[in-house]
């Protein structure tokens, strides 16, 4: 059970020029309060067919975290310009969120993103090269896309310990699913647990 | 009302409704998934290390068990969460079910091992392992959710096997035979529910009123994806729903008109099949359930219900007032802490006398930000509400959707407090998907998406004609859906899933393995050398040794805390060789054959005595401690809370005791000195019949008991005799019996705890012992008041009798004995036996509080039970006489208790069962001529 839900994400300052900065109003809630941080990342995907492109334009810790509902506005500079392949610069492409604890991730929140000339002229005669001064950045905020994951909310510590009061005698009966210690040099590896992949949308 | 689930994430978690939320939508559902009901986590339970399989609430809700892959079934205090009765050991292989039975005697568990036990909750201990059935068993399957029939006479397994087909063993109550099973299923049986009515045939109209037997329904859903439902009366099943699914059936759930089913499975979607009564029969009433459950096991709190007085003819509205009453209280206070909560909510909502709009407004002005060490920023987030009950305010819940998660895990039914166990916490599934499959399943969507966010976006930018239009364009948004389920290479931690193989998981467990016994060894290694320590210096050790003996020793001195001083246990068992000089030393006269000694009390050179530790007082003795014209003196100090006072004796002090009251000497030559608590001398010394054994003082009273085996207890304030050398050679008659503890209560009553585990005390007023407490009383343990335990736990009533009984009575496993082995007539009267003599026990040790304890429970056992004339007696000694009269025998007061506040306390829990509606009137109208005088 995640200890932490995302209860809403509002999208500032949308439409807003491609140079401003991205603002999101995240409220979520927290049913036991947090040893360690959460920390969230916004990613812009520059170009859908590479991640190669993604930037990960900010990322912040977020703490404490007592129980309870909390809110904060996570900002985050626009996407360099120079990094994105032209010819995806106008049109769709993808902005998420996501939030880790203990470097693993739980909830992703992606959003559509339409970059695109305001001015009527400009968008019948796209110059070749993309003026992104003169790109008006819109974001679909009323259909986001969230996807949940499981993952291990206890601290890495208490799950040493707990494998170390296991009984031996029932160490057989240890579960397929046991959940691996961090720490171990794999990067979070997560055996058994499947992402919980609860996508809220239609 | 609570729901529990159970997850693999090793946790159970107990739910709550939270009634003051409305629906709200998920966030990012659009509005469309809309939770009617919003839950609560209230108790997290951790105890299991592996994923938990099945949870299951007992009969009576005063149980919650669970079990999990880690072979273990643990039974939680449904009343104190996250308090753990038991663990279950015993099963070797992964626990994959559970049920009760239906009135509460036992508990049965289904696992791996190919076996299934039934266990008692009596002592928790294993009543029968049935492994028979089992033993050709391959394979495995998700589950294994085993069910006990309503009217309690069949257990029925899941997964068994007769002739190589797969069954659902029928497992008899009665000597847990296994004869019959259910046949049919081509895979094995993984979850068998029994409808929770019973049934009887529905009576044609015109044909002859022959009653039938009742007969129970069941449900068995199986590998093969399909549904059979049997009735206990037919032969073949009721009716088999084949390819009801694409997967195995993961659970089976009832609704509580039984004519409802709901059955989930494995390929994510839920079934709801619907019965009429012409299918199943005509469900009993909860009544006539009852009777059958009553006929067969006696009464038991499973049983019980508020149902059996519906029928009664109210007589006196006042009853019904008086109830009325007793719920509007119980409402107020609830609405009173909804209100504080409420308030409390509000206060979060507007914090500083912001709005949340205000506050939304600024919020990015006015969050700390900070910068950690190495640079990153951390927000610190604003805190807009409290987490408890989540009885939140509804104006504020209505701006902000509520979580999705929360949703996600809760899909039982609402008002029973027996429960559709939740596998997993992945929603709706009843188990893990695999994540291809889910991801699949996604894409499909994510194509409906992109459509609709043609049409989304092109609304509210209407300037813009959409660039989404060219099929060229909607090529990379497919390419983006993928982007929203899979975690990306970004994120540090995000785990390629799909690439992990079991061997990886084993190499990796292996790994932990490995981890786990490296510390093991240094920790064995280095006990090794604690053992060769001693070898090298074993001069040093012995020197330890010795420091700690004398530590020791010192301890045993001090070593009377007391934090009850109305009360002073003492051992007598030790018997010191210095005693034998001791009494040579005395100089007594000899008794005349005595049948007892008692040890008795060597001569110390100096000696300290704690007398209570709050106010911390202590006596010091120092013997011959200066020599006055060749008379040796001793001196006693005292000391409380720092006043200090000291005084000289001649003689050696054997022994000293003292109270917030009175300290005594007892000096060689049988003499026994008290003192005020500031010194002064209040008696000349009082001369023994024999030498001193045991001293002991409560409050105002010295209770002596002399190595002659007699005892005497004198009030030194109003200079009375309380006991005067009572003999103990009738309760120590046994031949090898020992005197293991010694209480003098605060009313001077002496209580005598016996090596056998008896215990007696000395009533002054009828000058006899009585049997307050024997541990080999068997009333104690087939008497079953649990039923009226108040609310609260006031089985912590402390006193004498508590003391002296010790706590074990009180145990839960004690009282699990309540269903057990005896006829219910048998419990019933052993219970009120056992409530009478506690009351009588604590009426003679003038212990009030334990009095009314006790009064008040046996009272609530007489209301529950219905047994009219002895209350009556109750209320009739505890009213007494309306109308004084002069030659009236009545005492207003029992041990210091008013008699009629007491009646006062009675007439709730007399109000409580409408049968006794006339008693209470009676007495509440006495009551009030009374107050009216």
């Amino acid at each position: 059970m995640a200890k932490v839900s995302v209860l809403n994400v509002a999208v500032l300052e949308n439409p807003s020029p491609f140079h401003s900065p991205f603002r999101f109003e995240i409220s979520f809630e927290c049913n036991e309060a947090l040893t360690d941080d959460l920390e969230w990342k916004i990613i812009y995907v520059g170009s859908a067919e590479s991640e190669e492109f993604d930037q990960i334009l900010d990322s912040v810790l977020v703490g404490p975290v007592p129980a309870g509902r909390h809110m904060f506005v996570f900002q985050a500079d626009a996407p360099n310009p120079s990094l994105i392949p032209e010819t995806d610069a106008v049109g769709v492409t993808v902005v998420l969120i996501t939030c880790t604890y203990h470097g693993q991730e739980f909830i992703r929140v992606g959003y559509y993103v339409n970059n695109e000339y305001p001015n009527p002229e400009l968008r019948e005669n796209p110059p070749l090269k993309p003026d992104f001064s003169q790109l008006q950045r819109n974001i679909l905020a009323s259909n986001p896309r969230v996807t949940r994951f499981h993952i291990n909310w206890d601290n890495n510590t208490d799950r040493l310990e707990a494998i170390e009061n296991q009984d031996p005698a029932l160490g057989c009966g240890f579960p397929l699913s046991c959940t691996p210690i961090k720490g171990l040099g794999l990067p979070g590896c997560i055996p058994g647990l499947l992402p919980e992949n609860s996508m809220d949308c239609i | 009302m609570y729901l529990a689930s159970g997850g693999d994430d090793k946790l159970i978690m107990v739910w709550k409704r939270a009634t003051y939320i409305g629906p709200s939508t998920v966030f990012s559902s659009s509005g469309k998934l809309a939770n009617v009901e919003q839950w609560r986590c209230v108790s997290i339970l951790r105890s299991h290390s592996g994923d938990v399989m099945d949870v299951a609430w007992s009969p009576h809700d005063a149980w919650l068990a669970s079990c999990s892959v880690d072979n273990t079934v643990v039974i939680w205090n449904a009343v104190k969460f996250p308090e753990i009765l038991a663990t279950l050991r015993g099963h070797s292989g992964l626990v994959k079910g559970l049920t009760w039975d239906p009135v509460g005697k036992y508990i049965a568990s289904q696992a791996d091992d190919r076996s299934l036990k039934v266990w008692r909750t009596l002592d928790w201990q294993l009543e029968t392992s049935i492994t028979k059935p089992f033993d050709e068993c391959g394979g495995t399957t998700h589950v294994l959710r085993l069910s006990w029939s309503p009217d309690g006479h069949y257990l029925v397994s899941a997964h068994a096997m007769n002739n190589s087909g797969p069954t659902a063993q029928i497992i008899e109550r009665e000597g847990w035979k296994t004869n019959m099973d259910f046949v049919g299923h081509r895979k094995a049986v993984t979850v068998v529910k029994f409808n929770p009515k019973i049934f009887k045939k529905k009576q044609k109209n015109g044909s002859s009123a022959k009653p039938s037997c009742p007969y129970c329904c069941c449900a068995v859903g199986s590998k093969d994806r399909s549904l059979s439902v049997w009735l206990t009366c037919l032969k073949r099943p009721l009716v088999v729903i084949h390819e009801l699914f694409d997967k195995s059936i993961m659970d089976i759930s009832w609704t509580l008109n039984g004519l409802g089913i709901l059955v989930c499975s494995m390929d994510g979607s839920v079934a709801f099949l619907d019965f009429s009564q012409d299918e199943l029969g005509d469900p009993l009433s909860e009544e006539e359930k009852s009777r059958i459950h009553q006929s067969t096991y006696g009464k038991s709190l499973a049983i019980m219900t508020e149902a059996q007085l519906s029928t009664a003819v109210i007589e006196n509205p006042e009853m019904l007032k008086y109830q009325r009453r007793q719920q509007q209280q119980q409402l107020d206070q609830k609405s009173t802490t909804a209100r504080e909560t409420g308030s409390t909510a509000s206060v979060a909502g507007v914090v500083n006398g912001e709005s949340l709009e205000d506050i939304r407004k600024n919020l990015l002005k006015k969050q700390v930000e900070t910068r950690t060490a190495d640079g990153r920023r951390r927000i610190t987030p604003l805190c807009i509400a409290q987490l408890d009950t989540g009885d939140f305010s509804t104006a504020f819940f209505n701006s902000i959707p509520l979580s999705g998660s929360l949703a996600g895990t809760v899909l039982t039914s609402h008002s029973s407090p027996q429960l559709l166990p939740l596998d997993s916490s992945t929603p709706a599934s009843f188990g893990t998907k695999p994540s291809t499959e889910s991801v699949a399943s996604a894409r499909p969507a994510g194509d409906s998406v992109s459509k609709d966010s043609v049409n989304a976006t092109s609304t509210p930018a209407a300037s813009s004609p959409s660039v989404l239009t060219t099929p060229s364009k909607i090529e990379p948004m497919k390419a983006f859906d993928s982007r929203f389920t899979e975690r990306s290479k970004a994120t540090p931690g995000a785990p390629a899933l799909a690439s992990l193989t079991p061997t990886a998981v084993e190499r990796l467990k292996e790994q932990s393995l490995v981890k786990e016994l490296r510390p093991r060894d240094v920790l064995e290694s280095s006990s090794d050398s604690d053992e060769k320590v001693p070898v090298a210096k074993p001069s040093s050790l012995s020197k330890r040794k010795l420091d700690l003996e004398v530590e020791t020793v010192e301890k045993k001195k001090k070593g009377r805390p007391r934090k009850d001083s109305r009360l002073m246990p003492m051992s007598l068992s030790m018997q010191s060789p210095a005693a034998l000089t001791a009494e040579k030393d005395a100089m007594c006269l000899s008794v005349p054959a005595p049948a007892l000694k008692l040890p008795m009390p060597g001569p110390q050179r100096a000696f300290t005595l704690q007398v209570s530790s709050d106010p911390s007082m202590y006596i010091e003795v120092e013997n011959e401690v200066t020599t006055v014209g060749g008379t040796k003196l001793s001196r006693l100090k005292c000391s409380r809370e720092g006043k200090e006072w000291e005084t000289v004796l001649t003689g050696r002090i054997l022994t000293a005791a003292g109270s917030c009251d009175v300290v005594c000497v007892a000096c060689e030559k049988r003499l026994l000195s008290v003192f005020s608590t500031c010194g002064r001398r209040l008696l000349p010394p009082i001369l023994l019949p024999s030498p001193i054994s045991t001293l002991h003082c409560t409050g105002s009273y010295v209770m002596a008991l002399t190595a002659a085996a007699t005892l005497s207890v004198w009030d030194v304030h109003r200079q009375v005799v309380v006991v005067k050398e009572e003999p103990l050679h009738s309760i120590l008659a046994g031949s090898d019996m020992t005197v293991s503890q010694i209480l003098l209560t605060q009313h001077g009553i002496p209580v005598m705890n016996l090596s056998d585990g008896k215990a007696y005390c000395f009533n002054p007023s009828l000058s006899t012992w009585n049997l307050v407490s024997d541990k080999q009383d068997s009333l104690a343990q087939c008497a079953d008041f649990r039923s009226s335990l108040p609310p609260q736990d006031a089985m912590l009533c402390s006193g004498p009798l508590a003391i002296v009984q010790g706590r074990a009575s009180t145990s839960s496993g004690r009282q699990a004995a309540r269903l057990f082995s005896v006829p219910h007539a048998v419990q019933r009267e052993a219970t009120l036996a056992y409530l009478e003599s506690q009351v009588a026990a604590a009426l003679t040790l003038q212990s009030s509080h334990e009095y009314r304890h006790w009064l008040l429970l046996y009272a609530r056992y007489l209301v529950n039970e219905g047994f009219e004339y002895r209350l009556r007696e109750i209320c009739k000694d505890l009213l007494g006489p309306v109308h004084s009269s002069t030659g009236s025998q009545w005492e207003s007061t029992v041990v210091g208790l008013r008699k009629r506040d007491l009646l006062k306390e009675l007439l709730p829990v007399i109000g409580q069962n409408l049968r006794f509606q006339r008693l209470f009137t009676e007495c509440q109208e006495q009551l009030d001529i009374l107050r009216d005088k």
